[in-house]
């Protein structure tokens, strides 16, 4: 054949072209078949250290109990979603993953998770209110895997200089909301203008823990329905009155508002407050403070409240091996699987045969007790409202108005008014 | 380009005076041979920057939330950002930001190309130093902006206490928060507008500031009509890419404020990744989008016609 120098180089061009959009194969979706790499399913989560190795050690047991290969897939908090939604809406999405509560319900509700209905029939065993953050309409999407609601750490060296020599040791006597004003008063006395009372988690997407103040004042945020905003009431303008109090007497410091981007337990562990609320996931980094610190309950109004944290373990509508993925969630959530993950990540349980059980926590067992019985504040209501499918939509609405309400002088009337709206835009009332 | 296709031509033609229609073969041929090497680029172009803009068009007027394609409701998304207060805010920030940040960190690069340009000890080390974060990703120098401009713990509020000062509310106030992207953003770019400018200057031949002083020209004559309109086609450059730049900034912002205090630093690109990766709204996030696109295409066919209109006086 007379190849022409021209056609020669045409050739060449042609071929570099496919070898650029080769070069592009790695946009490609990964092993169809169940899991990446061949394996039969993919558990895509994100975890602290110590729930990576415990991660590790009941998937390596899942898999020999089962001859089966699961790819445990652990990617950071901050980046987990956007990837599980471009791969959701790719089809490209993990067998299994992990969701927080509030997060799970914006799945469940356009049909992304597998129905666990006929595949997981130990409800019943369960703490209701964890069971019932599960389901969206009656259906499980999920199982809960742990909790680890807020409650109190405080420095007790600044405690004790500042004379605070009584700190409630029961949820019943924890501090009401006037007590805990005058402790944060007598210790912003004694401490030098640089250093804080006190500093609340609320920050880096955790604009829902602000609701506890709202739960603790009677109040709620969204009707009985769960579409009727609710938050523009007595008990909304006394939360919002009482934590823009917080910033207003200097009690905490003011770049700790709500789309402030460093942890609370980061500033508590810098010294620059000497009280904070924390969950207790935080536990293990606490304990390399450099001062010894100890735990009580979060203030009390009308009631006792804490926060909805933990997270759901899920499989995808979408997965190819359904009965694998629902064995190993049942596997995940297995007394004994349960126990091991919260006691190696001072988590807490969900199965009510573990409640009043003692489990060996890893890391300060003595400060555990309070963080359980903390737990015992979160009601069914509160659940209900924290896991409506409009949430993601409530906590951004809550990052702006709230940040507006403490750092930029917005009005209370006015942040509520806004709040109902948004809510309301977020339920489709 | 041309030059190439002729030499490559010149043998053929060379060969045999070709007949009229092996001429419109020939000339087929080589538009063949032409698109193949386009192609490449041509189908990336496509794949990654066409067909994304025309998907953002067409989610841009869905009500597109979540997962699914969603409703279409035509230009409801438009409208909508009409009356959204925080999106006016986001763009006057960003108008703000581009008209404080451009001339700036143009002004401070040509300052320090001009110092670098000339005879300084060290100078290779300088540079190195001014050059050095315009290496370093945009999220790694907006950490070490959260450690400079931190209120409680960062060093800057130390060394004002140190010096007996008032520490500033860097991450609380509004205008302090504004200000430290501000500064950040300088640090970064300023080492880039340097290059640029120091590429230009060292073109200028020193025998036209030997006539300048000859002339009796002072240093500042000296910048002021020698250096400033020799220097012209790189502050062009510039000009647009740093406006560019400044309407697309999100790394920095997003790290260092998160947007806040309040609105106080939520720019159209902050603001579009919080509602379509937050609140998962594609279809409002994709409308903020191309309203992006729209301003910086008017800002580039401006600079084309200004361009064009600049080549043909020279």
């Amino acid at each position: 054949m007379d190849l022409t120098r021209r056609q020669l180089l045409g050739t060449a061009g042609v071929f570099s072209a496919s070898a650029l959009l080769a070069g592009c194969a790695g946009f490609s979706r990964p092993d169809s078949g169940g899991g990446e790499g061949g394996a039969d399913l993919t558990f895509t989560t994100w975890a602290s250290e110590s729930e990576e190795v415990v991660f590790r050690s009941l998937v390596d047991r899942f898999q020999e109990a089962n001859g089966v290969t699961v790819n445990l897939n652990v990617v950071p908090y901050e980046q987990i979603f956007r990837n599980i939604d471009a791969q959701l809406q790719s089809g490209t999405a993990p067998d299994v993953f992990r969701v927080d509560y509030g997060n799970l319900g914006v799945y469940s509700s356009q049909e992304q998770l597998l129905d666990l209905s006929d595949l997981v029939d130990n409800g019943n065993d369960f703490i209701p209110a964890f069971w019932q953050a599960v389901q969206f309409d009656g259906t499980p999407f999920g199982v809960p895997h742990q909790t680890d609601v807020s409650a109190i750490v405080y420095n007790v060296a600044a405690f004790q200089a500042a004379g605070i020599t009584s700190v409630p040791d029961s949820l019943e006597s924890a501090w009401t909301w006037d007590e805990f004003s005058g402790v944060l008063a007598q210790l912003r006395g004694s401490l030098p203008p640089e250093q804080y009372p006190f500093v609340y988690n609320w920050q880096l997407g955790g604009a829902p823990r602000w609701l506890s103040f709202l739960f603790a004042a009677g109040g709620r945020f969204v009707e009985d329905d769960l579409v009727t905003p609710a938050i523009d009431s007595d008990a909304g303008r006394r939360a919002l009155d009482y934590t823009k109090g917080f910033f207003e007497q200097s009690w905490v410091p003011a770049n700790s508002a709500v789309k402030s981007s460093t942890y609370a337990d980061a500033v508590f562990l810098a010294e620059t407050a000497v009280m904070a609320s924390a969950g207790s996931f935080v536990v293990p980094g606490l304990d390399a403070a450099g001062f010894e610190w100890a735990t009580t309950y979060l203030p009390r109004d009308q009631r006792g409240a804490t926060d909805l944290g933990g997270n759901a373990l899920v499989a995808t509508a979408g997965t190819a091996n359904p009965d694998l993925a629902a064995e190993f969630l049942r596997f995940m959530v297995e007394q004994e699987a349960m126990a091991e993950f919260c006691a190696a990540t001072n988590e807490l349980p969900t199965l009510t045969s573990l409640v009043d059980t003692e489990l060996d926590y890893a890391v300060r067992p003595d400060v555990m007790p309070v963080f359980v019985q903390q737990a015992t504040t979160l009601e069914e209501s509160d659940v209900a409202q924290l896991t409506i499918p409009g949430m993601a939509s409530v906590t951004t609405a809550l990052q702006d108005q709230l940040d507006l309400a403490f750092t930029s002088g917005q009005s209370t009337e006015q942040t509520l008014a806004n709040l109902s709206d948004a809510i309301g835009q977020a339920t489709g009332a | 380009m041309t030059a190439d296709t002729r030499s490559l031509s010149r043998p053929l033609a060379g060969r045999s005076p070709a007949p009229r229609t092996g001429g419109r073969s020939a000339r087929l041929q080589e538009a063949l041979a032409g698109y193949s090497f386009a192609a490449p680029n041509l189908v990336l172009i496509g794949l990654f920057l066409l067909y994304p803009v025309v998907s953002a068009v067409l989610i841009s007027l869905r009500d597109a939330r979540g997962f699914g394609d969603g409703d279409f409701i035509g230009l409801g998304n438009y409208a909508r950002l009409l009356s959204d207060a925080a999106f006016w805010q986001s763009t006057a920030n960003t108008v703000l930001f581009t008209a404080i940040t451009v001339p700036l960190s143009m002004a401070l690069g040509l300052g320090l190309a001009v110092l670098m340009n000339s005879v300084l000890p060290a100078r290779g080390l300088f540079r190195t130093i001014i050059v050095l974060p315009m290496v370093v990703s945009g999220v790694a120098t907006a950490l070490v902006g959260v450690l400079i401009f931190d209120e409680g713990t960062g060093i800057l509020n130390k060394l004002l206490r140190a010096i007996g000062g008032p520490a500033l509310s860097w991450q609380s106030g509004g205008a302090e928060a504004f200000a430290s992207v501000v500064i950040i953003t300088l640090w970064v770019r300023v080492g880039f507008n340097m290059v640029i400018y120091l590429a230009g200057l060292q073109g200028v031949s020193p025998e036209l500031y030997e006539s300048a002083r000859l002339d009796g020209a002072n240093a500042w004559q000296q910048f002021r009509n020698v250096t400033l309109p020799l220097v012209g086609p790189s502050t062009f450059f510039l000009l647009v890419m740093n406006v560019i730049y400044s309407f697309q900034v999100f790394d920095i912002i997003f790290v260092m404020t998160g947007g806040g205090p309040g609105y106080s630093t939520s720019v159209l690109v902050t603001y579009a990744y919080q509602n379509g990766f937050v609140t998962r709204e594609q279809g409002y996030a994709a409308a903020l989008g191309i309203v992006l696109l729209i301003i910086t295409l008017v800002f580039t066919a401006l600079y084309w016609r200004a361009s064009r209109a600049r080549d043909l006086t020279d």
